[in-house]
């Protein structure tokens, strides 16, 4: 709603806003006919910055607000990904970590959000994506992409729409939670297929510093070749199992609990990073609409002074006037 | 008790192991005494909206808002 | 609107709310040589992503002799039970039977049912009922424990592990299709793991 109302005032006072130079946007708006209501040119002008004034104010103030709610949803957001922090690791050590393995089928998972305005946290997890897809591209082998996010699916469809396999939006209509986010990993393995799922996330390190990270959980059938080769996966063979019949089995388990507790993180962290840019976006706004109204107010308070004493020496000369 | 180290039944009927988990998991928080049990399943609450693509096309999109599995 | 960037960020730093985290590590840690020096070929314009094992915390090689204590990390998705608490023993639901792990343990990859996993540390032991998962024990006497639901034993309600067990006994004698059918079959499971474990 407040981005909503933020647009609606952006429109309108979108030409004043961006010019480097408000003192010309007055003066051009200046001609009479745009306000024939008030009387007198002098008027119109401190109107005009005074109409400018009230909205750089509501600006300011939906900024102030947004940056607030940013906030808060930051502070709960922040805590919840960290407490995720420990579900990860775990995998990391036992199969790796394994950004150069060299497979057919490519899934990049591209993690974004639904809204904008949290500077350029969307842009970077497009760029990372377009750039695995290059890396992994080759005469035999296979790129899809899988994307979460309204704002990665507007990026991708203008170049890359062939490639999109499933899209996957509205995530944060309840808190994040594991459920949530195990039922949509689910949904992508049964829709793709693939020998390497990469996840492309921004890691949030501090609200000013967001690491584009890539997560890699291979598949099964990729994983026993690595391990039986002695290839990255080697370590693996040294470990007994204890679990189902067949090794197969306990790996195909394992690499599918391994893909929805990565995405958990990775779907936590970007959503904590998107959080974290907005506050930092609407804060540096809440700001420079602070300085447009000292600005604002300078002009204004000159302008009438100006009048007030044009008005003085209009009537002392005219009263010298009549005594001369 | 469980039936365990049997090929798993549950694979058999399509269920993935994240299916699987989470069944166990929602089973378990159910059987919480509250407020647990209110605090657990609220947490844990779904809904996301997803579609296919082909060809550079959405398929239809199907939306997912459930509380989860079972009860 | 945010072109001052530079301005905002020697603000940033001096937040009152800003904390550092113990989970994260210096940014000089590992990388995958080969992805970098691909990367750098492929894409000159853009930085390298980073990739987990640059935010791993650091584990110790194999010590030469068996260490007194079993390093263990027992996490749940929304929060870390254990994080890297030195304890005796612990015993794990593993699929093939209940089973203890001390340090020095065969390093050993266990899936976990649902039952109960017993953390020992001196006389003191803490159960936990969870609801499966994985346990991996590591050669380094590291024991990592990620279950997707736990909680403590006195938790349970006792009456709904009943309704339970008997609703599903029920549901399983009705099912018809697969899918009912193992859904049926996994609450039987469950409840009577749940059922040994308050009885038990």
């Amino acid at each position: 709603m407040a981005m909503a109302a933020l647009r609606r005032e952006g429109r309108r006072f979108a030409t004043p806003l961006i010019s480097p130079n408000p003192a010309n946007v007055f003066r051009s708006s200046l001609i009479p006919s745009e306000e024939p209501v008030l009387s007198g040119v002098r008027c119109i002008s401190t109107q005009v910055v005074r109409n400018r004034m009230k909205s750089v104010k509501n600006i300011q103030k939906i900024t102030k607000a947004m940056k607030m709610v940013a906030a808060s949803k930051l502070r709960a957001i922040q805590t919840r990904a960290e407490n995720s922090r420990g579900l990860w690791q775990p995998f990391t050590a036992l199969l790796g970590d394994t950004p150069s393995i060299d497979v057919k089928k490519n899934v990049i998972v591209t993690i974004s959000a639904d809204k904008g305005l949290c500077g350029g946290i969307n842009s970077t997890s497009v760029k990372i994506s377009r750039a695995m897809h290059k890396l992994n591209s080759g005469p035999d082998k296979e790129n899809k992409y899988v994307v979460l996010g309204e704002k990665a699916k507007a990026q991708l469809v203008r170049d890359s729409k062939k490639d999109i396999e499933l899209v996957m939006t509205e995530l944060q209509k309840n808190p994040l939670n594991y459920t949530q986010v195990s039922v949509m990993a689910d949904d992508i393995l049964k829709n793709v297929e693939f020998d390497a799922l990469r996840i492309v996330y921004n890691k949030f390190q501090s609200v000013v510093s967001f690491l584009p990270t890539v997560s890699t959980v291979l598949s099964p059938e990729v994983v026993e070749r690595e391990a039986e080769s002695g290839g990255k996966l080697g370590d693996l063979d040294l470990y007994e199992i204890e679990g189902a019949e067949t090794k197969a089995e306990v790996l195909q388990n394992l690499t599918e609990f391994q893909f929805s507790c990565m995405m958990y993180n990775a779907v936590l962290e970007n959503a904590t990073s998107e959080q974290g840019a907005r506050m930092s976006a609407m804060d540096s706004s809440s700001r420079n609409a602070g300085d447009m109204l000292d600005r604002l107010t300078l002009t204004y308070n000159r302008t009438r002074q100006a009048s007030i004493t044009t008005e003085l020496i209009e009537i002392i000369s005219g009263a010298s006037a009549l005594e001369g | 008790m469980a039936s365990n180290a049997a090929a798993p039944f549950w694979r058999s009927a399509g269920m993935t192991y994240i299916t699987y988990s989470n069944l166990c998991a929602n089973l378990v928080r159910n059987c919480l005494k509250e407020p647990y049990k209110a605090e657990a399943l609220s947490r844990e609450k779904v809904h996301y909206s997803i579609s296919k693509w082909a060809d550079g096309k959405p398929q239809k999109p199907s939306k997912h808002s459930h509380l989860f599995f079972l009860h | 609107m945010f072109r001052h960037g530079s301005r905002f960020l020697s603000r940033a730093s001096t937040m009152r709310w800003r904390r550092p985290f113990s989970t994260d590590l210096p940014a000089e840690a590992y990388k995958d040589s080969n992805f970098v020096e691909a990367w750098r070929k492929a894409i000159p314009t853009v930085e390298p992503p980073s990739t987990p094992s640059a935010f791993m915390a650091t584990r110790p090689a194999t010590p030469s002799s068996i260490p007194s204590k079993l390093t263990v990390n027992f996490v749940l998705p929304y929060s870390s039970e254990l994080s890297g608490k030195e304890v005796d023993m612990v015993i794990i639901p593993a699929t093939t039977g209940q089973m203890g792990v001390l340090p020095g343990h065969v390093a050993t990859i266990a899936e976990l049912k649902p039952g109960i996993l017993s953390v020992h540390e001196g006389n003191d032991v803490s159960k936990y009922f969870v609801s499966g998962g994985f346990a991996y024990v590591h050669a380094n006497s590291f024991a990592d424990i990620i279950t997707v639901e736990a909680v403590p034993l006195d938790r349970i309600d006792p009456n709904l592990v009943q309704k339970g067990l008997t609703d599903f006994t029920q549901k399983l004698s009705t099912a018809s299709t697969d899918v009912e059918k193992a859904e049926a079959q996994i609450g039987v499971d469950v409840h009577s793991a749940l059922n040994a474990a308050l009885t038990g």
